[in-house]
């Protein structure tokens, strides 16, 4: 199993209870979706899976690929195959995008006791990946994600998974702030990435990004708890009836 | 010196009123005459109080309980290859202070490139341009440096004549004792030269470093600072740059070791529409201080000045920025602009930053900023979820913030230098 997530209750610094008890199993290969409206806990999920300060887990656990995710700091989960896009990438000036991958790719190679990658050979793993997310080369040459546009941050996080090629990737509302062409791209490149050993799990607000990437598995998060699972057809329903009829306690919908 | 002083002595200055004269003889007059009134003046001004407002983030207290005069130089010094610059077109080697030789590859005609001593010889007028004239009580060791200083370099640029190639200087310590260095860098009209000074060294000594330049109309003078003292140095050094008509200057100081470092420019801006540029960076850790203090005073209407320093703290150490810029009555349509940014890593290190602008003109454009933080948690728990381990993700963000102002110097194979040193640099920073 991928992912095996029980009962799971997490709370922020300030004491408020975000996560309240979800379940979640994640097979080799499969593609989850899980959907809710804002301030459901999403990015919270999203945030204490890949290891972010500032939430406490009270409750529950989480195994990936048969081990404890939580005896392993944010850097080690990476290095063991989690990546988690960002909804909102960091810039990082003066930190050189193909440094710092390098320094990823080389991370990881090196956790597996693989020789690392030298500035050639790595250039050579990257501009296939390029292609795929329909990226300039001169992207790799620039500091992270510093005067990129909404739409290429995203593509960059794709692009990152690509190379860093993940056994389980948790993109966080990548599919928010893009236009219908850069969506087609980053579907693509995430498609490109599917394959029998690698399992995504999409965070979405809306279901338009399930119209290019299919999901085996649609969740609906709501108050901390998934309320509702189902196959691909849970989204469309999601889409024309709204979330609210999911609610055990619709109020709690609107807040951020 | 006679027994008998009819001037005011500060305590702290009598050994050097005392060591003074035992060497320098065979000078022409003229330059002994400004030696004792550069002493007199020194023993009058004594060392700077805390109080002083250019040296309150300055501890000067254990070379003052101490007092260093010029040693013996050692004579089988070895200058580190690792110093020297690759694709310089000429280098010159002071080793305690006393040129060592220079080595000239492609130097065009007009460059004229030689020691202080050299240069009093031969070039007085050169001389005399880097005078110390009315030290003020701010530059008392500009005194102490007039009055004690042993050699230097000179560099004279014909105008009209452009140097492709970077100079470079290396000032090299050995001796226990104090180095007193003055130099001069004239550029003639519509000239244009790079030029990179190396300080390092080994042991424990004080070196007091004076640089003039002086800019003709639409002369550009790029010139960076390494400073890669011994652990137990002192380097104190101050540029002091007029910029004529048009005239471009960037300076630029990279402040990587030394235990008590002071990089201090002060460029007067005497003709219309001279730009200046005055970036830097230092990385301060264990023990160490360092202190940016730049000065730059527009004269006349329409120049231009961009400052970008950057500072690092780890350990116990000190950092601090101080940057002036006056903006004269008639300066009309003047354009600064002041960066100040820092990064304080871990609980007990300490950055001052203290921007001033002073402006009497009413039609100008300046500006200012100032930071002291820690590093960006968010940019680091970025890094960490790419599998990047949390003391090379601190490092790679350490090193991102100080390329910025490294980033700006346009020549190459100078960029370059200057980026690997500071990488090495931050290889044994503490975190």
């Amino acid at each position: 199993m991928m992912l095996e997530i029980k009962n799971l209750h997490a709370r922020l610094a300030d004491g408020r209870e975000i996560l309240k008890g979800v379940d979640l199993s994640v097979g080799d290969g499969e593609v989850h979706a899980i959907m809710g409206p804002n301030g459901s806990g999403k990015s919270t999920l999203a945030a204490v899976l890949a290891g972010r300060d500032g939430y406490e887990v009270t409750e529950g656990s989480v195994t990936y690929r048969d081990r404890d995710l939580f005896a392993m700091a944010a850097d080690e989960r990476a290095r063991e195959g989690v990546f988690l896009a960002f909804q909102y990438p960091v810039e990082i000036p003066g930190v050189n995008n193909m440094y710092f991958l390098r320094a990823a790719l080389n991370a990881q190679r090196r956790h597996r006791g693989e020789p690392e990658l030298d500035a050639g050979q790595f250039l050579r793993v990257v501009r296939q990946k390029l292609k795929l997310l329909d990226m300039a080369d001169d992207l790799l040459q620039r500091a992270v994600n510093v005067g990129f546009s909404g739409g290429e941050k995203k593509r960059n996080e794709v692009f990152q998974m690509a190379v860093l090629e993940p056994r389980l990737a948790i993109l966080d509302e990548t599919d928010s702030g893009l236009d219908i062409d850069a969506l087609r791209v980053v579907a693509r490149g995430v498609n490109g990435l599917r394959t029998p050993d690698r399992s995504i799990v999409l965070i979405t607000h809306y279901k338009r990004l399930l119209d290019y990437i299919e999901p085996d598995h649609v969740h609906v998060l709501q108050d901390g708890r998934i309320v509702q699972s189902g196959g691909k057809e849970l989204a469309a329903e999601l889409e024309r009836r709204g979330y609210g009829t999911f609610a055990e306690q619709p109020e709690v919908a609107a807040s951020a | 010196m006679s027994a008998v002083l009819d001037f005011p002595v500060k305590p702290e200055a009598r050994p050097y009123l005392e060591g003074f004269g035992r060497t320098n003889s065979g000078e022409p007059e003229w330059l002994s005459r400004e030696r004792q009134r550069a002493l007199i003046r020194f023993a009058e001004l004594g060392f700077p109080s805390r109080r002083s407002e250019n040296w309150r983030y300055l501890d000067l207290q254990p070379l003052q309980r101490e007092p260093l005069l010029p040693g013996k130089s050692r004579r089988d010094v070895q200058v580190p290859a690792e110093l020297q610059m690759d694709g310089a077109c000429a280098r010159l080697i002071l080793i305690d202070g006393h040129c060592h030789g220079a080595v000239f590859r492609d130097l065009p005609q007009g460059v004229w490139l030689a020691s202080m001593r050299q240069a009093i010889e031969e070039r007085p007028d050169l001389v005399r341009a880097a005078s110390c004239g009315e030290v003020d009580a701010e530059h008392p060791f500009d005194a102490l440096n007039a009055a004690y200083f042993a050699d230097g370099f000179v560099l004279d640029v014909a105008p009209g004549v452009v140097l492709n190639q970077p100079l470079q200087i290396i000032h090299f310590a050995s001796a226990s004792g104090a180095v007193h260095t003055r130099n001069v860098i004239r550029l003639g009209e519509g000239s244009r030269a790079t030029i990179l000074e190396t300080y390092a060294g080994e042991g424990r000594y004080w070196r007091n470093d004076v640089l003039a330049v002086r800019l003709g109309a639409r002369a550009e003078l790029t010139r960076a600072v390494l400073v890669e003292e011994a652990g137990e140095a002192v380097h104190l050094a101050e540029l002091d740059a007029t910029l004529g008509t048009e005239a471009r200057f960037s300076g630029f100081a990279l402040l990587i070791g030394g235990g008590t470092v002071r990089h201090e420019a002060s460029v007067r801006m005497t003709g219309e529409g001279a730009q200046c540029r005055l970036d830097g960076a230092f990385v301060v850790g264990d023990n160490e201080e360092a202190n940016i203090l730049t000065n730059v005073d527009h004269q006349v209407p329409h120049g231009e000045t961009r400052e970008m320093i950057k500072g690092v703290a780890a350990g116990r150490a000190h950092g601090a920025f101080q940057g002036k810029i006056i903006v004269r009555e008639h300066a009309q349509k003047v354009d600064a602009h002041q960066l100040s940014r820092n990064l304080i890593l871990g609980p007990r290190a300490v950055i001052d930053t203290k921007p001033e602008l002073e402006i009497y003109a009413d039609d100008v454009k300046c500006s200012h900023g100032a930071s002291v933080g820690e590093l960006d948690e968010t940019a680091l728990f970025y890094l960490r979820s790419r599998g990047i381990p949390d003391a090379e993700a601190r490092h790679m963000l350490v090193e991102g913030f100080l390329r910025e102002p490294v980033e700006e110097i346009a020549d190459p194979a100078l960029r370059e230098l200057l980026l690997r040193r500071l990488a090495r640099r931050l290889e044994r920073l503490e975190g």
